[in-house]
């Protein structure tokens, strides 16, 4: 589904990616954990088209397309879908309106026809149930005064809306109660099956308890140093990162 | 010497006041016509007003006064004014290049009165007014109205009546065979206890080459409560210099919002509320949203000189391509005007390198028991939000819109008439297709 080669990319002059390769196949769940500053972050914006990267070698196909070359809102047509770390809030565009509005495009894009108001109304219902996001939030604006796990929320219910078909969660755990860690994961969950695929970027070993990967990378200083199985998510959250700076410095 | 614009315009005006203006106005009472003088004096010295002038700095009216303007008796065969407002279900009252077409008029419910030039002229009460709200002494737009207007209009709300149809007055402007300026000017007078609302709409044919000079006076009484609306959604044949002089007395409450959202190509808005009783309230909500070459220039005042008053200022613009916005927003608060509550703000946000905004907040306090704030922002489309919205699928195009309507939705949606809202909703988005904002 996604294949990544040798992916580099800056931001004013600094390195950030140094070389990243990495292939999700359908069905997958790929974690990523690195120390803060690794670049997580970064490889998921520069995946969704932040303009504010500019990629200085390497390549990424998704569903055998080129990537790099689509603008932000068509690779989320084609189905790539991020769930930022730090969702922003959008005073005066109501959620509601923004949902629809996404879930419009996307459709088109599809070659389907636009929901009605009331089945629109019907989905909503049954997505916000599965993510547990208060109605008063949902008709209020994007994200506006929301609590940091109310984001979070937001951003799960958008992922249960639009159905990607490559999911990435920037530490969407991150700043959520236990409760809502719980729901999170449920819906993951819920939404996973053989035709779709999630990159999940976390700190925390908790997380994967409940979403468990296929796979866990480790990326270190704009590098994947290491790939392994979800015993490599328990051996970090012993160990700490210390052990992998003296190996990737050492060898 | 005054440093005015004594252009030909100019100079046919001031030939014109006595060999053909006079005489068409000597059915008028001689205190107008000693009004009339005065201003003329006034306008004949001062000229149109150029950069020169302090508060027309950054308007340059030579550039309108390109082309000669004259000033003729406005036609009298009217075109159908098909501007009504879907679903708002109001008293129209149609003027048609300042000239009110009876025909297609309502009739006005009980409690209020509208008077036509003739009947208004005709109560001396009403011409004694006529320029004592607004005084012309050292304006010399103002003068030039006062001086030369064909048409006048009272607009009268009888004290407690509680109007709740709104009076929509329609100002219609269309094909006057060449560039016509035309003068005219409104009297509002809200008695005591009474509430209304008009609205006001501008609109053009696109072949109408007008400038226009509307002077509207509004009298507040004490606890009276007016609300006014004035949308423009004229096209760009049309430049408006319109000044509106606001007198409100004791707990009295004035609401008004001012929205430019059509094409029209020059606009320029003198809006001034004098506050002279107590604990009044007053709420100026403005937008402007231009693009090509447009020019649209707010100037407000709000001049609070007695204690305990509320005044509340929101206004914000979007400027595209070469467009340019000016806002001047001054606040008095005078020495009596103690526990004075006033709140200015104007945002606003530059799509392209080439538009402009001249945005100027003053504030003169003399009073030392007050709560004052204002602020000025000037910002672009915010990126994030931008990049947001296009990773979940939204077109650029799209994306920006809806963060242009929600840039403008907090003035937009404190306009309490909801078929209002829905039509001054759809002007914005006409006028965002307009564009394409994408290469901006
Ligand atoms: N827009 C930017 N301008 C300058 N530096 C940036 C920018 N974005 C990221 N960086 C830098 O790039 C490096 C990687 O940042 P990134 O956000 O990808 O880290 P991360 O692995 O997600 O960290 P965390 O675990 O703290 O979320 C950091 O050193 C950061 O300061
Ligand atoms: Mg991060």
């Amino acid at each position: 589904m996604l294949k990544i080669k040798n992916l580099q990319a800056k931001v004013d002059d600094k390195e950030i990616l140094k070389g990243i390769d990495l292939e999700i196949k359908a069905g997958e769940i790929h974690a990523i954990m690195g120390p803060n500053g690794s670049g997580k972050s970064t490889l998921a914006s520069v995946l969704a088209g932040n303009p504010g990267f500019e990629i200085t070698g390497g390549e990424a196909l998704f569903e055998g397309k080129d990537l790099l070359d689509l603008a932000p809102e068509e690779r989320a047509r084609e189905g790539l879908f991020l769930a930022f770390q730090y969702p922003v809030e959008i005073p005066g565009v109501s959620n509601m309106t923004f949902l629809k509005t996404a879930l419009e495009e996307i459709r088109t894009h599809k070659g389907l026809p636009p929901l009605s108001a009331k089945e629109f109304m019907q989905l909503l219902k049954q997505k916000q149930e599965l993510v547990e996001l208060k109605t008063s939030l949902v008709n209020r604006s994007v994200n506006e005064g929301f609590s940091g796990g109310e984001k979070k929320r937001n951003e799960i219910l958008q992922l249960a809306m639009l159905e990607p078909k490559l999911a990435i969660l920037d530490e969407t755990d991150s700043g959520l109660d236990i409760d809502a860690l719980r729901v999170v994961a449920a819906g993951v969950n819920k939404l996973r099956s053989e035709q779709n695929a999630f990159l999940v970027i976390t700190h925390y070993q908790r997380l994967l308890d409940y979403i468990v990967p296929d796979v866990v990378h480790i990326l270190f200083e704009g590098r994947i140093v290491k790939s392994g199985s979800k015993d490599l998510a328990l051996q970090l959250e012993e160990k700490g990162y210390d052990w992998l700076r003296e190996e990737v410095v050492g060898g | 010497m005054e440093q005015g614009i004594f252009n030909s315009t100019y100079q046919s005006l001031i030939e014109s006041f006595e060999k053909d203006h006079l005489p068409e106005r000597s059915f008028e009472d001689e205190t107008l016509l000693a009004k009339r003088a005065a201003a003329f004096q006034v306008f004949s010295r001062k000229g149109f007003p150029s950069i020169k002038d302090e508060e027309w700095r950054f308007t340059n009216l030579n550039r309108i006064l390109k082309q000669d303007f004259s000033l003729r008796p406005p036609s009298i065969s009217f075109a159908k004014a098909e501007e009504s407002i879907a679903g708002l279900d109001a008293c129209r009252l149609v003027l048609i290049n300042g000239v009110l077409a009876i025909e297609q008029s309502d009739v006005l419910p009980e409690g209020l009165i509208f008077l036509d030039t003739q009947a208004a002229l005709a109560n001396p009460s009403y011409s004694q007014l006529l320029g004592s709200i607004a005084v012309d002494d050292n304006n010399a737009m103002l003068a030039f109205n006062t001086a030369f207007f064909k048409n006048f209009y009272v607009l009268h709300v009888k004290a407690k009546k509680l109007i709740e149809k709104p009076i929509h007055l329609i100002h219609k402007f269309s094909e006057a065979g060449s560039p016509s300026i035309i003068p005219y000017r409104l009297l509002v007078i809200a008695e005591e206890l009474s509430e209304s609302t008009l609205i006001e709409t501008f609109h053009s044919d696109g072949q109408a080459s007008v400038l226009a000079s509307y002077v509207s006076e509004v009298q507040v009484a004490q606890s009276a409560v007016l609300h006014t609306h004035l949308i423009n959604a004229a096209a760009e044949d049309l430049n408006l210099i319109h000044h509106r002089e606001v007198e409100q007395f004791k707990t009295s409450v004035y609401n008004n919002s001012n929205l430019a959202l059509g094409n029209a190509a020059f606009i320029r808005n003198n809006f001034n509320c004098r506050l002279k009783g107590s604990v009044t309230e007053t709420n100026l909500l403005g937008s402007y949203i231009t693009n090509g070459t447009q020019h649209v220039d707010n100037h407000t005042v709000v001049d609070h000189q007695m204690p305990n008053s509320n005044s509340m200022e929101l206004y914000k613009g979007i400027m595209m391509d070469r467009s340019h916005g000016v806002f001047n927003g001054k606040i008095f608060v005078r020495l009596d005007a103690q526990k004075t509550n006033a709140f200015q703000q104007n945002n606003n946000i530059l799509l392209s390198d080439q538009a402009t905004i001249n945005s100027k907040p003053q504030l003169e306090i003399f009073a030392d028991d007050v709560k004052c704030s204002h602020g000025s922002t000037v910002g672009q489309i915010d990126e994030q939000a931008l990049f947001y919205l296009k990773t979940r699928g939204i077109s650029e195009e799209r994306a920006r819109k809806m963060l242009i309507e929600a840039f403008v939705l907090d003035v937009h949606s404190r306009i309490p008439i909801k078929a209002l809202q829905e039509y001054v909703l759809q002007l914005l988005q006409a006028k965002l297709d307009t564009d394409s904002l994408v290469t901006a």
